[in-house]
């Protein structure tokens, strides 16, 4: 639904939102528009609207290198980043781009906003998966730094873009280049990304956690898909180098401005179509950018702390907010047969675990995992994979064999040769068990910034509720799923 | 069938009256009940209970389906065939489960919840030693799983412990000694770790502790590669890593 449909949806339903705070005019912001963001902003979305708070105040994005250009390629951060898609980017808002600017925003930029450099830039089919999904192009460098001697060797069994064969970006290329495709995480909440797991180590692995190479502190290892940057030093530089095509490094001030901006921004739904005003006193207190700013992060879900609080206010409430109190319940405590998930089954935790969704989607406030988040809920890898299931059938992502050697540890659930749309965190360890494991997302703002999963593969989210029923054969009601979207789309 | 049945059970009791140790690789078996799954496995006919489902922090960590299961137990004192069971499984306490790495989709049974099959109550549960023992403050002994560096959390918390203790003793040297170990199954066929093991082991150990900050020129170690001729009865902790503070 468009947003100014939604809006007269909300007057003609007399929801009496409490939102003092007019929608924001400036749904897109471009880099360099020098505008001053007001300390707490709404935006609307398909499913109410998105309260967005800027906790030191207002923000002068005049000069300030998160909202200006700082590559070669006219990009900032912000360009990825749009507080009006909780500081992500909705696929609707950059099919919106490509109309208002027929192709030209630097947001469609050669090198990752389009299907394949090599491509005729001008056409819109180039750019189809940033358009139809929301994905950006990652190229990541085989084997990675990290690790010259990999477990696995990796063959391209389809390349519908043609990036993964092409002789300047591909894998035989002079820079040997393994291209996914990925949506951009929401640069917001922060705090909750980035606190780590209580004590020195990865439980999951049973080895230290990455340091902060500034500090020697432990880090979360929660921040980015595959994880490959620590901290939000070594994401901007990454980010600058990569998507905006810088060639020299980000000034310390560059580097203090733009993370001191990104530490103190919180966003989440504060008004939803069918439940009203999230924020009204009594309410549950998980709900909104406010509530995001007060709790405490880092915080292990419990009977006396559930993930996301208390809807209990709600339970006798219409039947929507019933609902949504309902869909948090089944993420608490409906137990299902959790089967076949790298790094969360082969744990400790027994394959299969009776458990409920909030074991693994354990952050207070967040959702995420506390312990570092990289799982292969099978999203990318044959045959789970989001992907159509005939091999011979036209897909839109690139296809990887990967044959892992046999002196190392094969994937735990899918052997020593695995399909795959997306190695995950492997193309960053060269592990056969990290194949297909991606991060755990953060479960706010999220009527902001379809579609879902790091492929952009859950369109809504019923679709991914969907994917979740189906992979882990949950056997939900009609009922029960659509519980579920109304207690996701409030956060 | 009955018969059989028999047979099996005449057998089975005269293997328990001979042998208080299991050792079998086989497929493991989840039993659904009304509150947590249990963990069980079945060699010559006998089922036997291994454990429950529960945390990273207990210290059973049970089986994978998809995987073979080598299992090293004991008998409980007085157990019998015909005995009490737990979960309809004969209980083995101790019990040492290593999942077996390659896949073997075989191992897929899920027993369905059964009237009066419940896991036993929560109480203290097993001592925490399956993972990490110590004796003193300046010694640790840390238990692998078959073919495996994995180290549980019990494990990290021992090494976290040994380097605290190190730099608290202002000591010179640790002494790093890792092994391959190697199993006699109950039928009599043996397993021997792989190779480089043992070298897998200390590399892991080592690297964490000099993450903990303990300089490498303190760090005396040691890989026992060779294979070790298993007895039956101890095998299940022949895959270690331990660990001395020098002064």
């Amino acid at each position: 639904m468009h947003r100014r449909n939604v809006v007269a949806v909300l007057i003609a339903a007399g929801l009496g939102i409490r939102a003092q705070i007019p929608p924001a005019p400036f749904p897109w912001i471009a880099p360099g528009s020098g505008m001053v963001l007001p300390k707490e902003m709404n935006f609307d979305n398909p499913l109410g609207k998105l309260g967005v708070m800027n906790a030191d105040g207002t923000v002068n994005t005049q000069g300030h290198p998160f909202f200006e250009a700082l590559g070669a390629n006219g990009r900032a951060c912000v360009t990825c980043h749009q507080p009006a898609n909780a500081m992500s980017l909705s696929a609707e808002t950059i099919r919106e781009r490509w109309r208002a600017t027929e192709g030209k925003d630097p947001l469609f930029a050669a090198i990752d906003g389009s299907d394949n450099p090599s491509l005729p830039q001008e056409k819109e089919a180039s750019h189809s998966l940033l358009l139809k999904r929301g994905l950006f192009r990652v190229g990541l460098p085989w084997p990675a730094a990290s690790n010259a001697n990999p477990d696995f060797a990796i063959e391209i069994v389809r390349d519908p873009t043609g990036v993964n064969r092409d002789a300047k970006w591909g894998l035989k290329s002079p820079n040997p280049t393994v291209s996914v495709f990925r949506r951009p995480r929401p640069a917001v909440n922060l705090k909750y990304v980035l606190a780590p797991d209580n004590g020195l180590f990865n439980v999951k692995l049973g080895v230290l956690l990455d340091k902060d190479p500034a500090t020697g502190k432990p880090v979360s290892m929660n921040m980015m898909a595959d994880a490959r940057a620590g901290t939000l030093t070594l994401q901007a530089e990454d980010a600058y180098r990569g998507h905006e095509q810088g060639k020299a490094h980000l000034s310390q001030e560059q580097l203090d401005r733009i993370i001191s901006f990104e530490s103190q921004v919180y966003a989440a739904q504060v008004s939803d179509r069918n439940a009203g005003d999230l924020m009204e006193p009594g309410g549950p207190p998980s709900l909104g950018p406010a509530n995001l700013l007060r709790e405490k992060a880092g915080v292990l879900n419990s009977p006396g702390k559930p993930v996301f609080l208390s809807f209990d206010s709600w339970k006798n409430g219409t039947e929507f907010r019933k609902s949504v109190a309902r869909g948090n319940d089944i993420f608490l405590d409906r137990t299902f047969w959790v089967r076949d998930v790298a790094h969360i089954n082969s744990i400790g935790l027994a394959n299969p675990a009776k458990r409920s969704c909030a074991v693994c989607h354990n952050a207070v406030m967040s959702g995420m995992d506390r312990a570092p988040g990289w799982v292969d809920l099978g999203t990318t890898n044959y045959p789970t994979w989001t992907e159509p299931k005939a091999m011979n059938e036209a897909g839109e992502l690139p296809v990887f064999k990967l044959t892992c050697r046999a002196d190392v540890k094969p994937h735990p659930y899918l052997g020593r040769v695995i399909y795959t749309s997306d190695p995950g965190r492997a193309l960053i360890t060269g592990k056969c068990t990290d194949i297909g494991a991606i991060t755990m997302g953060q479960f706010r703002g999220l009527a902001a910034r379809a579609p879902y999963f790091s492929n952009g593969s859950a369109r809504n989210l019923m679709e991914l509720v969907d994917y979740y029923d189906r992979r882990f054969d949950m056997g939900l009601t009609s009922q029960e799923k659509q519980d579920l979207v109304n207690f996701l789309g409030v956060l | 069938m009955r018969r059989t049945l028999c047979l099996l059970m005449v057998a089975a009791a005269t293997a328990l009256a001979q042998s208080r140790t299991v050792s079998f690789v086989s497929c493991p078996v989840v039993r659904d009940t009304r509150t947590a799954p249990c963990w069980l496995a079945e060699y010559q006919g006998v089922l036997y209970f291994l454990g429950v489902q529960g945390g990273v922090a207990q210290d059973f960590y049970p089986p994978q389906l998809n995987h073979e299961v080598l299992v090293e137990g004991v008998l409980a004192e007085g157990v019998t065939a015909d005995g009490p069971r737990v979960c309809g499984g004969i209980p083995l306490q101790p019990v040492k489960t290593s999942v077996m790495l390659e896949l073997n989709r075989a191992c897929n049974t899920i027993l369905p919840v059964e009237d009066g099959i419940e896991p036993p109550a929560r109480g203290r549960g097993p001592a925490l030693n399956s993972w990490a023992r110590s004796a003193a403050p300046g010694d640790s002994t840390l238990f692998f799983e078959f073919d495996n560096d994995f180290l549980s959390l019990h494990a990290t918390r021992a090494l976290q412990r040994i380097a605290e203790y190190f730099q608290q003793a202002k000591a010179k040297q640790l002494e790093v000694t890792a092994y391959r170990g190697s199993s006699k199954l109950s039928n009599g066929s043996l397993m021997v770790e792989k190779p480089g093991i043992a070298a897998e082991r200390a590399a892991k150990v080592s690297d964490i502790l000099k993450g903990l900050g303990l300089p490498a020129a303190a760090l005396d170690v040691r890989v026992r590669n060779e294979e070790r001729t298993p007895d039956g009865s101890s095998d299940a902790w022949s895959r270690k890593v331990t660990l001395l503070v020098k002064p």
